[in-house]
């Protein structure tokens, strides 16, 4: 017979191995938060900057550039993210398969659906807004929906961390959007950005947590 | 050991490797499978070792190996079974009931 048919020692040896295995397996197949948020933080925190770094408050320009690179760094770093986001979420859904990944792949349309159809109404309408409000119309439409889309994600998952990040981007947006131009690129970059950031370090630390009992492990 | 204060162990299970494999099968949601090389990939077992376990558990109706095709790819999916999973919860209870219980009878 095999030598790893060996019945475990007792059962406190048997309570170890089935806690190994379950926070060892969990920390495989659950992709890394961080991949998951932080290149959207540091692509909100970034962008945004640098949007109100050229479209400040009142229409001053802090730092002067181009006006047409915040926009185009903003959708490059956006890109990055996606991109990234993508693969981890590919990654996961070739390992496990089933109803896990179906959600997946769904919520994936989702964001690219819903974006799609916020850019073609958004595009036909702000050409006809000064450059200021057809920003702050961009900038704005696009937190709502992310906060919002973050949001659903934590009810369909039932994940009180991404719910929060979603409600959180929904008020800081509409604060931004009360304060006006320019400051709402600010609020979003900083509040926005770095609550991806910190959701994303939370879900971390509290998978790595789950994953102590593997560390005990000689 | 009194026989009848000891819950029994389902000998499928209560085998180390199994046991692992079990509990590792036991993280995926209901309905969901992973990859054979995946499981065989967290669990750090042979191909040879791991098929040898999963055809028993297979046998007693705990597991479920098919196998498909991702795209064109030959993929073997392995989940665990409703009857696998209530034996794997069975077989906890009766764990955690030996070790509370059972600590008075047994030297510890």
């Amino acid at each position: 017979m095999n030598e790893d048919d060996e019945a475990p020692l007792d059962p406190a040896e048997s309570l170890r191995v089935i806690e190994r295995e379950r926070s060892a397996t969990a920390r495989r197949i659950i992709p890394d938060p961080r991949l998951l948020l932080w290149p959207w933080g540091i692509a909100w925190l970034v962008g945004f900057t640098v949007y109100f770094l050229r479209f400040g408050p009142g229409g001053r320009v802090i730092v002067d550039m181009p006006e047409w690179l915040p926009l185009v760094l903003l959708l490059v770093l956006i890109f990055i993210a996606g991109t990234i986001t993508g693969f981890v979420g590919g990654r996961a859904a070739r390992q496990v398969s089933g109803p896990t990944s179906r959600q997946g792949r769904m919520y994936g349309w989702t964001w690219g659906l819903a974006f799609s159809g916020m850019i073609t109404v958004l595009s036909r309408i702000s050409e006809l807004l000064p450059t200021a409000q057809a920003t702050l119309l961009w900038t704005g439409t696009m937190t709502a929906l992310t906060g919002a889309l973050h949001m659903a994600g934590g009810a369909i998952w039932n994940d009180r961390t991404m719910f929060r990040l979603g409600a959180w981007l929904s008020v800081v947006n509409v604060v931004g959007v009360v304060l006006g131009p320019g400051w709402h690129a600010l609020v979003v970059a900083v509040a926005g950005g770095g609550g991806m950031l910190v959701a994303g370090l939370i879900s971390w630390l509290r998978l790595t947590h789950v994953g102590d009992g593997e560390r005990a492990r000689p | 050991m009194t026989d009848d204060a000891v819950p029994e162990l389902d000998p499928v299970i209560h085998a180390q490797a199994r046991l692992r494999v079990v509990s590792s099968l036991s993280t995926l949601r209901e309905g969901d499978s992973i990859a054979f090389p995946r499981l065989q990939d967290i669990l750090r077992m042979t191909p040879g070792n791991l098929s040898v376990h999963l055809r028993k558990l297979e046998d007693a109706g705990y597991v479920e190996v098919v196998k498909t095709h991702q795209g064109r790819t030959p993929a073997t999916l392995v989940s665990l079974t409703r009857r696998g999973r209530l034996a794997f919860e069975d077989y906890t209870t009766a764990v955690r009931a030996l070790l509370n219980g059972g600590a008075g009878t047994e030297q510890s």
